[in-house]
């Protein structure tokens, strides 16, 4: 179960004080999937970015099975996070000079699997995912959806308790789009993972358990 | 940390580096040219240490000069392990005239044919020629000849007193070396038509690269009786010491010099080659890596790179000093007048372990140092801000 308690996140910029999160709460049970959703600068990629513990809420707690990461030292954050966390971005953020198939051991390799182990996960995901001859590939040789079924496969990888997507079908076209979130939610359902997307897209909002409308930072209406 | 897992972050960084293609290879060179350039300076300035020492103590003198010694004693008893020539020599005082020409002089009896072998004395010949084994001839320092107003080919007559058995001798030629001691009331002459037969007798002993005197000379005080005594080039030449360690510090700072400036040009391109690799650290830092591993990576990669680069830097160097050791560095031009490269301007540059292992261990401290401040950036900021920023 993932317990979020009156969050709050403002940023400093150029314009002023920016409120990006006001008193957000909510609970997400276990293995369910969660759409957040709302318009640009509604403040879902910080929602996100505080529940995978890429930043730190100034108010408010977060309990992720158990755990309050926010309250954890650096490391343990670090080591938390590369052990029960996959994260997709909205474009794939693959790591540039590794191969497709570094990409996805790469998580393995932080959670110290060996190099067998490495290579039979990376090879089932990669059949998973469709792309079974791009291994040695690049980054910069792939499209915009293998980019992103890639990035799906490297958050998969060690089987995350939970699985964070910001907006994994924005920069893909309407189909590439609906088959990279069927991908990841079949992938996902089938590791048990607790999935947490933010979208514009409806369709997605339809294919998952729950959702959580964000307007200014704030939930308009709580569900699940 | 375990070995698997360091191998794994070396292999990481091993990728960044060679997948990073073109801002790799330009911070290598720029680490290559350092390497290489320090390396060539220190061999340069080792070789022309080697040079002034060479030139002083291959004209006449010896690495060590040993004096007193025994009318018995044999030249064979000083040729130890280290020692690559002993040339006898026996020094008289005397009284050189031609007419009404009178010169105090000390009359140093030699062997010619081991003198032209081992020492350049025969070089600085002006006029006339060097000597010959049992030839009754003498040569002469320029200024000697110039008092005496006397020419190779003219008759002079040497004796231990005035106008009392003296002998005559034709002069075989006259030299010029530049260094007083040896400009002024010196004349040589074979040992066999010495006018004394009984005498102690001296020595310029020859030592082989890489030994030092004084522990040869350590070694002949075991040896022989104690009126035997001997002098090392560098208590002979008190100057000419003092130069080279001059020479030693002047080239320090030279080299620290020319490196503090390469080196900020090394430190901004590693800072620039760092935080060009920013976005990639983010996303591994959202993926879990911890700080100090980010901060090991960063460290890996300049190692590696550095160990690449240096290697390089260090066996073009190596052949550079092999080269030019081999044809060495022709400076006469800059040094004809120079007592020092009285015999040879020619440079051999010279490598020593000191010259072969600084230059890239300066590089690596240099990297590491400037690694730094964009290593602290990356661990410090957060990946969000990271991620945020591309």
């Amino acid at each position: 179960m993932i317990r979020v308690q009156g969050i709050s996140k403002e940023y400093r910029s150029g314009r002023g004080r920016v409120r990006a999160l006001t008193d957000v709460s909510f609970t997400i049970e276990k293995n369910n999937t969660v759409a957040v959703f709302g318009k640009s600068g509604s403040g879902k990629t910080t929602l996100l970015n505080c529940l995978g513990g890429l930043e730190q809420p100034e108010r408010g707690k977060i309990k992720c099975f158990g755990v309050e990461i926010h309250s954890l030292s650096e490391k343990a954050l670090c080591l938390f996070q590369r052990r029960n966390m996959g994260f997709v971005f909205q474009h794939g953020n693959l790591l540039s000079y590794l191969t497709v198939y570094q990409n996805i051991a790469f998580p393995l390799a932080l959670n110290n699997f060996d190099k067998k182990a490495i290579s039979k996960r990376v090879h089932e995901l990669l059949e998973k995912i469709g792309l079974a001859e791009t291994g040695p590939a690049l980054p910069y040789e792939l499209s915009g959806g293998e980019v992103q079924r890639v990035s799906v496969a490297r958050a998969m990888a060690h089987s995350p308790q939970i699985l964070l997507a910001d907006e994994p079908t924005a920069s893909l076209d309407t189909d590439t789009g609906r088959d990279l979130v069927q991908l990841m939610f079949k992938m996902g359902r089938e590791h048990g993972c607790t999935m947490i997307i933010s979208t514009h897209d409806q369709k997605i909002i339809n294919l998952a358990d729950a959702f959580l409308p964000l307007r200014d930072g704030k939930i308009e209406k709580e569900d699940g | 940390m375990t070995f698997k897992y360091l191998k794994f972050w070396i292999r990481t960084a091993f990728l960044f580096l060679f997948r990073s293609g073109r801002s790799t290879v330009t911070l290598s060179l720029m680490v290559v040219m350092a390497v290489t350039v320090l390396i060539f300076l220190s061999a340069l300035a080792v070789g022309i240490n080697d040079a002034m020492i060479r030139n002083s103590v291959g004209l006449y003198s010896g690495h060590i000069s040993g004096f007193s010694l025994p009318q018995s004693l044999d030249t064979q008893r000083l040729k130890i392990h280290g020692v690559v020539s002993v040339l006898k020599r026996i020094s008289i005082p005397g009284i050189l005239s031609k007419g009404n020409n009178i010169q105090t002089i000390t009359m140093v009896g030699v062997d010619p044919a081991a003198e032209l072998k081992t020492t350049a004395i025969w070089k600085k010949t002006v006029s006339g020629r060097f000597l010959k084994n049992a030839d009754r001839t003498v040569f002469l320092s320029h200024q000697l000849a110039d008092k005496l107003e006397v020419q190779p080919g003219d008759s002079v007559r040497f004796g231990l007193e005035l106008n009392k058995n003296q002998i005559p001798f034709i002069v075989s030629g006259i030299y010029k070396t530049g260094i007083d001691y040896l400009d002024r009331g010196i004349a040589f002459c074979p040992f066999e038509v010495l006018p004394v037969k009984k005498h102690t007798w001296e020595a310029a002993i020859f030592i082989r690269e890489g030994f030092e005197p004084e522990s040869i000379i350590a070694e002949y005080r075991t040896l022989l009786p104690e009126s035997a005594g001997f002098h090392s080039w560098k208590e002979m030449m008190p100057d000419l010491l003092q130069l080279i360690d001059l020479n030693y510090i002047s080239m320090g700072v030279v080299t620290v010099l020319v490196f503090g400036v390469v080196s900020l040009g090394i430190a901004c391109a590693f800072v620039i080659f760092i935080l060009k690799n920013l976005r990639e650290y983010g996303i591994m830092k959202a993926m879990g890596a911890t700080p100090g591993e980010i901060g090991c990576l960063i460290v890996i990669e300049v190692i590696l790179m550095n160990l690449a680069a240096s290697s390089i830097g260090v066996l073009i160097g190596v052949v550079l000093v092999f080269i030019t050791n081999h044809s060495g560095i022709d400076l006469t031009y800059f040094t004809s007048h120079n007592r020092y490269f009285v015999v040879s301007g020619v440079i051999f540059p010279r490598l020593t372990f000191f010259s072969l292992c600084l230059p890239p261990i300066l590089a690596l401290f240099f990297s590491l140092v400037s690694a730094i401040w964009p290593a602290a950036i990356v661990t410090r900021r957060k990946a969000a801000d990271i991620l945020r920023s591309f």
